[in-house]
């Protein structure tokens, strides 16, 4: 029996490895993160309001949840300007963050500096129009500017606090961001007809993939009608809706000896259809067939509602008649979901980059008391997050539980991760190959 | 246990604290040996660099004394000194420096007495206290 | 002249460096005319066998802090390899925000090892694979293996970047304009970087002087009458925010930002570590502090101080495992 480690892993954000126990019947493979995230030992004894700043370090999308969230503990309501200045930015990472996932699908076929290397690519068959993968990078810095200009940082946003943002708007900002937001527009139409092309055209773009896909799982949104939490069930029905601050008590969290990251489970006993645990998870959990879910762009697809923007929902259309009926678990899916949600990122931005959204009397509302309490949920760029915060009275952080999408989306890694290695064809030979198949399985998630 | 002597740093200011503490030596009043003792010119010249410094370089208390808040030869230094210290105390206290450790103590220079008696205290206290080894964790 | 060889990688932290690389110019891709990337398993999915297949590596890039066991191999590993070791960004200068967890929990944990398993986690059973031992706490890149030159901040600032691209990898023939990127770094090491010199080594690409000199806010009169928090009401553009009650690093912090969060309205927190001529970033920032209080009265004092809360975790927000007079352990120099 041959072991196999992979490790690092091309593009996961946390640190992560693959090990897997090769018997060439039944493959165990087993995805590990290496590192804890220790954000509960960071943030205790901090004051409340540096939770904006400090839990931007797990993303920008965190930042403004935790805003979100200091705005019910301090009981302020931010003025309409500062809402739209978070959405706004909000927006802006959810493109930002799907187009580099795009950037380095694509890459992953064409080697982004093959171009420039000295008597490089000449000759050697290209499977895209050369400079398509700078094109994507000049638009994903576009979208940098415009989010640095919204949240006074690109990466580890700012501008999000207590009842609001921290500062008016220059003037001249405005013409340039409604600038960016038509050239992201126009490039996110470009890029899912290049996409649909390059998958379905030709199908060169994910070859060998069109039939990988996980059981089908349960999944968690946030309701834009009402804000409450969705649980959507694994055939796609509705099966709970609850306030944000019922999640600790409809999740559960467990923990596995062979990863530092642990595990959401659906709480209770309720049927699974479909549903099946990799063998990874026997015995290591209390109860014995843990019902797990997942959040992400195809998350928030498999909820079935339809878009506002037209465009993203023309797209939705398109894939729901090339792939079928939502639920899906698969990883073309999942690719697709991310296109089409480049699309209505890039809409709402243009119909949040107007002068008359981003302009008005009062920035942010100044609390009068420090409540106890405070929560909030948010769909990030790669999923439902959800942050709950316990305060002494004068505000410095006793209790934090936050809910992140790599805790969410653990299980459904791993069991992808083993889906990948099993279908992976010669992989005790083909190793580079049985990785960059496990990686392009991740990616969309 | 037992057998665990402070180290106590003293930042003397030159005009009274060290004055007294020189007094104190002359007029052989009994003081515990534990304390060393670093001349400076007024206490408003002692940075909290250099108390945290000397903490981490393996004192177990540091003792500022200076004037009287009034008399300070420079008018106000000591102010400056007395400016900083409730904000060096909990800074240290948060780095696990227990309160009692770090003191600012004005003395006359007449107050040889007061003295001794002020560096016998000390050294109790900090004694009983323990030893003091920050936690770097290796 | 033969391509330098490149390696990128980051240890534990987030990604916010590495994406800062990728974005310093949308033709991140014309690197290849002077570097060919050999490891950069984020981007280009090598393994740790292709870093051992190289002989030898000109530059690495190492992000992140070192948490756990893997991540002290990997920087002993990339050491060796490399000729120049760079460390990129605040965890890796100087510990970061995950050195927060170096600080003791309470009175009572002084002295012990801090617990670093999480509950519940036991040693892995037969049959699964093992997890790389966590260290006890988290230390710097520069406590395990020296490093030759730093940039700083949360993540690096696009021009600083730039300037150690330039300088390290390019040896100042990219066809970039210079002056952008050495807008603040001290005179000599922005001559260094355009005749092809090496910097020396230990040099941060960073200004030298606090973030003061370059915050676009106005300095009046110092003085603290009452303690603000951030929440609380003030002017977020104008009147800088010491003045007006915040507590905000700027003074105690190096340059080169260009004052990034006191324009957006928000307090300094040190994400490019002490400036030159301080010895701890804590002791300053109580003796600038300290310095702005207008009373003669101990009692007062007193009063106004209570209102300060978590002042190490502030002061030393990404510094703590480095910087810290009395909580750092020595650097590898």
């Amino acid at each position: 029996m041959k072991n196999m480690t992979f490790e690092p892993l091309r593009w996961q954000e946390d640190p992560v490895r693959v090990t897997v126990f090769d018997d060439p019947e039944h493959p165990q493979a087993y995805f590990q993160v290496t590192a804890p995230r220790d954000m509960g030992r960071i943030c205790k004894g901090r004051p409340v309001e540096e939770l904006p700043r400090i839990l931007t370090m797990m993303s920008p999308a965190h930042h403004l949840v935790s805003a979100m969230a200091l705005d019910r503990l301090f009981g302020v309501e931010p003025p309409p300007m500062a809402l739209n200045m978070r959405q706004a930015l909000l927006q802006t990472h959810v493109f930002r963050h799907h187009l580099r996932k795009l950037y380095f699908l694509i890459s992953s076929r064409q080697n982004p500096f093959q171009i420039h290397r000295k008597g490089g690519s000449r000759g050697a068959i290209q499977l895209f129009p050369p400079h398509f993968l700078d094109e994507i990078m000049h638009h994903e810095a576009l979208s940098q500017e415009a989010a640095t200009i919204l949240g006074g940082r690109c990466d580890h946003p700012l501008s999000a606090v207590t009842g609001g943002v921290s500062r008016f708007l220059k003037e001249g900002y405005y013409h340039r961001l409604s600038e960016i937001a038509q050239f992201c527009l126009a490039f996110a139409n470009r890029l899912s007809e290049f996409f649909r092309d390059a998958v379905f055209g030709d199908g060169k773009l994910l070859d060998g993939f069109q039939n990988l896909r996980i059981e089908p799982m349960a999944s968690l949104t946030l309701s834009k009608k009402d804000g409450n939490v969705v649980l959507t069930d694994s055939l796609g029905k509705e099966k709970d809706r609850f306030t944000p601050d019922m999640m600790f008590k409809k999740i559960d969290i467990y923990t596995a000896s062979w990863t530092r990251e642990p595990f959401a489970c659906i709480q209770g006993s309720s049927e699974n259809p479909g549903g099946k645990t990799g063998d990874m998870f026997h015995s290591e959990f209390p109860v014995p067939n843990p019902h797990f879910l997942f959040v992400g762009p195809l998350a928030r697809l498999n909820s079935r509602e339809a878009l506002e923007s037209s465009l993203a929902e023309e797209e939705r259309q398109r894939l729901i008649e090339a792939l079928g009926p939502f639920p899906h678990f698969g990883v073309v899916a999942a690719y697709w979901a991310l296109v089409v949600e480049l699309l209505q990122a890039a809409e709402k931005m243009n119909g949040l980059y107007v002068e008359e959204k981003l302009t008005g009397p009062a920035i942010r509302t100044i609390p009068s008391e420090i409540g106890e309490i405070g929560f909030a949920a948010l769909e990030s760029p790669q999923g439902l997050i959800y942050h709950h915060y316990r305060t002494d009275k004068r505000g410095i952080v006793e209790e934090i539980e936050i809910l992140g999408t790599r805790t969410v989306n653990n299980a459904l890694r791993c069991l992808l991760t083993q889906k990948a290695v099993e279908s992976a064809p010669f992989r005790e030979q083909a190793v580079k190959e049985t990785q960059n198949r496990i990686e392009i399985s991740l990616l969309p998630f | 246990m037992s057998d665990f002597e402070p180290k106590i740093i003293a930042f003397l200011c030159n005009w009274c604290a060290y004055v007294a503490a020189d007094t104190a030596g002359i007029a052989r009043y009994k003081q515990k040996p534990n304390v060393r003792v670093i001349r400076v010119l007024c206490t408003g010249m002692v940075d909290p660099s250099y108390v945290l410094k000397a903490f981490a370089a393996g004192a177990d208390g540091v003792l500022v004394g200076g004037c009287h808040p009034g008399d300070c030869h420079y008018i106000s230094g000591n102010f400056k000194a007395m400016r900083r210290a409730p904000l060096l105390n909990k800074l240290l206290e948060e780095m696990g420096v227990e309160s009692g450790r770090f003191r600012l103590e004005w003395i006359a220079a007449s107050d040889a007495p007061q003295y001794a008696e002020l560096v016998n205290r000390m050294s109790d206290e900090v004694r009983s206290l323990g030893p003091f080894s920050p936690s770097i964790i290796e | 002249m033969p391509n330098k060889k490149l390696a990128i990688f980051t240890a534990t932290g987030c990604r916010a460096c590495e994406n800062a690389i990728l974005d310093i110019h949308y033709q991140v891709s014309s690197l290849a005319r002077f570097a060919d990337i050999a490891f950069w398993p984020y981007v280009s999915g090598s393994q740790w066998k292709d870093l051992e297949a190289e002989d030898r590596l000109d530059v690495c890039f190492f992000s992140g802090a070192i948490r756990t066991g893997a991540d002290r191999e990997a920087a002993l590993k990339l050491r060796e390899k490399s000729r120049i070791m760079v460390a990129c960004g605040a965890c890796a200068a100087f510990g970061g925000m995950p050195g927060l967890i170096n600080l003791p929990q309470g009175s009572t944990e002084r002295g012990q090892l801090q617990q670093t398993t999480d509950k519940g986690q036991q040693s892995p059973e037969d049959g699964k694979p093992e997890l790389p031992p966590l260290e006890p706490g988290v230390s710097a890149l520069s406590q395990i293996v020296k490093v030759d030159y730093f940039v700083p901040g949360c993540p690096p600032t696009q021009n600083f970047l730039w300037a150690a691209i330039q300088s390290l990898v390019c040896n100042g023939q990219s066809p970039a304009r210079i002056s952008f990127a050495a807008a603040r770094l001290p005179e000599a090491i922005s001559q260094a970087i355009a005749s092809g010199i090496l910097p020396p080594g230990g040099t941060l690409f960073a200004g030298e002087k606090a973030v003061c000199a370059s915050c676009s806010r106005v300095k009046e009169e110092k003085r603290f009458d009452a303690y603000k928090r951030p929440y609380e009401a003030y002017e977020s553009s104008g009147r800088c925010l010491l003045e007006q009650g915040l507590v905000c690093q700027g003074i105690t912090t190096r340059e080169g930002c260009g004052g990034l969060c006191t324009a957006v309205g928000q307090p300094c927190r040190g994400c490019f570590g002490k400036a030159e001529a301080v010895f701890d970033p804590g002791a300053k920032m109580v003796s600038a502090i300290g310095s702005t209080f207008d009373s003669e009265d101990a009692a007062e004092i007193s009063a106004l101080v209570d209102d300060f809360v978590d002042l190490a975790g502030t002061f030393y927000r990404y510094t703590l495992p480095t910087q810290c007079a009395l909580l750092s352990k020595p650097s590898k120099d």
